[in-house]
């Protein structure tokens, strides 16, 4: 009985350390992570960065990594072994738990360290083939020696960091999660580009389409997303004349009708996804050289998505930005030549309905007769969990997804088939190497005929004087509008009848006006041979990026600045207007007037100081609705809606369209009563959401701009960026979403370069560094980018990677 | 106060080589050997590792200009840095002062 009190007393210790040794929930273990030596505490950093010679086991060669006072990499090898090794492993030293997790997520693997909060995130990469897709491109990357022997020297890389580490010197992530990393593999490089082919070439409206032309009709369907707005400024100038006849492919002679309305996972692409590019040729520069620009549009988030490096090897000196975990450069320069990047919003996502011969889903119609399907089976891992097994029927068009709709409830389950781009082995790094080491023109064009996706528009200018334009990628030939409603899986006509061979691709080279831009918008005018998409970005800032360009004269490294700083928005140029003229003035309280006269007076320009900007953008929000919402919200279907440049044009053309009319009521509305009416809502809002007008009515703040950490760590990230753009301006910073790296490169016999990202190459959030660049982003300030030639004699610190036993 | 000192010793040393759960250790072995009256090895126990923990993260803290421990505050919603710190001395200190409690109630007869 007197050993009662110590054993209770001692059990109650192991309870305690037990406890705090266990993650409950999302809450890490607390003993372990509170420990100021290996807890998070550990990598709070509490001194500048030294040089350091690292001896690594295993690896044979030497390089030495020079860091500049913005902590960027500058990577110097004998040979490209070294050097991508040397990539991978500082890559992982500032990145790994962003590479980790990005490519987890890619594979649909994050529950196994994430437990059930992510399991249906992870069931849904599975069944749109994502790690399918993947192990494709793996066996592509496989085939071309030089990718596989840079793949691999990087993964020797990773992993040579990696194997460094004790749990103490995990990034924090790690022990807020509770996990440990991994080994890296190749084929994590697979699954961190169809990633990227997930974020920009991801989105489709083939249900929505198909619900929005048996609901509203075929007239509606092509009066909104068939034709487009006269101010429309495709990418490759209506100038260009096409010298070839196009591969001919057959048509169904009807379009085929779903079974019953639709309603397929969201697909619909987020509309701060997009980029501006542009070149202008020495004809319009000071410099007699041309200059190009580029700024792609992405969620903003910490760590930023790109990581800046010089890579400097026999036969390559590139530096740029690339994603964290593939070897090279994805935007950058070399000595010779520049390129950047934007989407092509090309349709390379169709979704078929299948019909099945049973319920065992063993054999589907197709060209008149029943075929096998085959089956992959996916496991996924679940943390404090049970494994769950999904099996995925394929066909050949791709993998089969059940939808029950509640709309049609009852019906029996509709089956559709994927086919997507993102499933077809490619080998986007081939691309990138080849461009790395790109000496002119002819070089530019041969990397770019590697490329499957996401669709590029890739801008180039060399010191030879040629700027270009290519929209790059595998493009499916397909005939007028295909695929943009959902098509039979049992009718061969609806099948990828091939590719648009790489040399018809819309292309331009040198042309007359002396530059080559593009801002997502239509690839190309209507008289380009093949069909590529319905939904292009509005006209608005492709259209501003021109006609700045046109009139532009002796151009320098700051006008191309202050173009991607642009906040002119053409979406207030072309429905102001009509706003201010619909709105009667008489109806109007004097309150109400001064407001309008605020807007009347506004310059057009999205600045994060004004106010018109704020109540501009809620009108047109509101305006929008009341023409629209009443007709979209008589179904359940979900239903595509049109494009705001369209819209604004048809309703400042037709005064009597239909929709104006409110449903909902007796009288019949007209415009003018819909303009005050949304005017009214949006005053009566504003003052709800943000108090009387004053400060807190600025754009800068309306605009909304968060810039999350990668896992939405709380305290991570950096919420209300006070910014100025818009979605429509070249400018395009908004909701967090926006120009995630802007460059501005200068060719010639000295190559120059400008860049920001609003980040820091360090992803340790206690590092000052991790977000040190977010303030010059956000008023536009651009570094000049250390490219050395040689080894330099000044620099922050350096590392030696060198060999150890 | 050599207790203190041990104890603030040992917990700085052992958590070199072993990881956090190492204070435990070394506070159960000075609790059995030094016998204390065991409410007070408790608070001398607390009390070291609230100091020694504690310590170590206010250091951090400053020499870190307070960037992690802003985030770490925002992210468990605490609202202040120091409050983290508190935090971090409180888990040490009650993990230690048990440790060293539970020694001083073991005799050594009671391990024979």
């Amino acid at each position: 009985m007197k050993l009662l009190k110590p054993i209770f007393t001692f059990l109650l210790l192991i309870a305690l350390v037990f406890s705090l040794n266990t993650q409950f929930g999302s809450v890490p273990p607390l003993g372990e992570f509170f420990d100021p030596e290996s807890g998070f505490w550990a990598n709070a950093e509490t001194s500048s960065p030294t040089t350091k010679k690292l001896t690594i086991d295993g690896f044979e060669g030497n390089a030495t990594i020079y860091y500049d006072e913005r902590r960027v990499p500058h990577i110097f090898a004998e040979n490209e072994y070294n050097l991508y090794f040397a990539q991978g492993y500082v890559v992982a030293r500032d990145r790994l738990f962003q590479m980790e997790i990005q490519t987890y997520d890619a594979a649909g693997r994050l529950s196994e360290n994430l437990g059930l909060r992510t399991l249906n995130r992870d069931r849904s990469t599975r069944r749109l083939g994502m790690p399918y897709g993947a192990e494709k491109a793996l066996k592509m990357m496989k085939k071309d020696s030089t990718t596989w022997a840079s793949v691999n020297a990087y993964t020797d890389g990773v992993n040579a960091y990696i194997n460094s580490l004790s749990p103490e010197d995990y990034p924090v992530e790690y022990k807020i999660f509770d996990f440990a990393p991994e080994e890296w593999t190749p084929i994590k490089s697979a699954h961190l580009l169809k990633n990227m082919t997930r974020t920009l070439a991801g989105g489709n409206n083939d249900d929505r389409t198909s619900n929005t032309r048996k609901y509203f009709g075929a007239e509606f369907v092509e009066k909104f997303f068939t034709v487009k707005p006269e101010l429309n400024d495709p990418i490759i100038p209506t100038s260009r004349k096409w010298d070839f006849e196009r591969i001919p492919v057959q048509r169904p002679d009807t379009l085929f009708e779903p079974a019953s309305a639709v309603e397929l996972e969201s697909f619909e692409r987020s509309e701060g996804v997009g980029s501006n590019n542009w070149a202008v040729s020495g004809s319009k520069t000071k410099s007699g050289y041309p200059i190009l620009a580029n700024d792609p549009h992405l969620s903003l988030t910490l760590p930023s998505i790109w990581y800046e490096v010089q890579l400097n090897a026999p036969g390559i000196n590139s530096y740029g930005v690339t994603l964290q975990g593939m070897p090279g450069i994805v935007i950058g320069f070399n000595e010779n030549v520049a390129w950047g990047v934007t989407n092509v919003a090309a349709d390379v996502m169709d979704w078929y309905e299948i019909k099945f011969k049973d319920s065992s889903k063993k054999e589907y119609w197709y060209d008149g007769e029943w075929k096998p399907t085959t089956t992959r089976i996916e496991e996924i891992k679940v943390r404090g969990g049970e494994t769950v097994s999904d099996t995925i029927i394929y066909t050949h068009h791709g993998p089969v997804t059940k939808v029950e709709s509640g709309i049609n409830e009852k019906r029996d389950p509709v089956y559709h088939a994927l086919r997507w781009i993102a499933h077809e082995g490619s080998n986007e790094l081939k691309t990138f190497y080849e461009l790395n080491r790109a000496k002119n023109y002819e070089d530019y064009k041969a990397a770019l005929s590697h490329f499957t996706a996401p669709a590029q528009n890739f801008v180039f200018a060399s010191n030879e004087g040629d700027i270009a334009l290519w929209i790059t990628g595998k493009l499916p030939n397909k005939w007028e509008h295909q695929g943009r409603t959902v098509s039979d899986g049992t009718d061969p006509l609806y099948d990828w009848q091939g590719w648009v061979p790489f040399e018809h691709n819309p292309h331009i080279k040198n042309p007359e006006r002396g530059f080559v831009s593009s801002a997502n918008q239509e690839s190309a005018a209507p008289d380009y041979p093949y069909y590529i998409d319905d939904d292009f970005a509005p006209f608005e800032r492709g259209r501003r990026i021109n006609d700045r360009l046109a009139e532009m004269e002796n151009i320098i490294v700051s006008d191309m600045q202050n173009l991607q700083m642009d906040n002119f928005s053409y979406y207030a140029y072309t429905l102001l207007s009509g706003l201010l003229e619909w709105i009667e003035e008489d109806s109007l309280s004097k309150e109400e007037k001064a407001y309008v006269e605020l807007l009347a007076d506004w310059d057009l320009m999205n600045e994060g100081d004004l106010v018109a900007p704020s109540l501009f953008r809620r009108w047109a929000g509101n305006f929008y609705a009341s023409i629209f919402n009443d007709e979209y919200s008589t179904t359940k279907a979900r239903l595509r809606y049109p494009s705001r440049d369209r819209v604004v044009e048809v309703l400042k053309t037709e005064p009597d369209f239909p929709f104006i009319d409110n449903v909902n009521t007796e009288e019949t509305e007209t415009i003018e009563e819909r303009a005050l009416y949304s005017f009214r809502k949006t005053i009566e809002g504003m003052t709800k959401d943000f108090g009387e007008m004053g400060g807190s009515w600025k754009w800068g703040y309306y605009s909304n701009n968060d810039i999350d950490h990668i896992s939405f760590v709380p305290g991570f990230g950096v919420e209300n960026v006070f910014a100025s753009g818009s979605s429509e301006s070249v400018n395009a910073t908004r909701n967090g979403f926006g120009p995630s790296w802007r460059m501005v490169v200068e060719v010639g016999p000295e190559v120059k370069g400008y860049g920001v990202y609003p980040g820091g190459a360090s992803g340790n959030p206690g590092s000052l560094n991790y977000d040190s660049m977010i303030e010059p982003w956000r008023t536009g300030e651009l570094f000049e980018l250390n490219f050395w030639k040689t080894q330099p004699n000044e620099y922050l610190y350096k590392l030696e990677l060198g060999s150890g036993n | 106060m050599i207790l203190l000192l041990l104890l603030i010793l040992t917990g700085y040393l052992v958590n070199l080589v072993i990881p956090w759960w190492g204070i435990a250790i070394t506070g159960f072995v000075l609790g059995f050997q030094l016998k204390p009256e065991p409410g007070k090895g408790f608070g001398i126990g607390f009390l070291a590792l609230f100091l020694l923990w504690g310590g170590q993260a206010l250091y951090i803290h400053v020499a870190n200009n307070g960037i992690l421990s802003t985030r770490i505050a925002d992210m468990l919603g605490v609202g202040s840095p120091y409050l983290v710190i508190l935090i971090t001395g409180i888990i040490g200190g009650l993990v230690s002062g048990l440790a060293v409690l539970s020694g001083t109630l073991f005799i050594r007869k009671d391990l024979e």
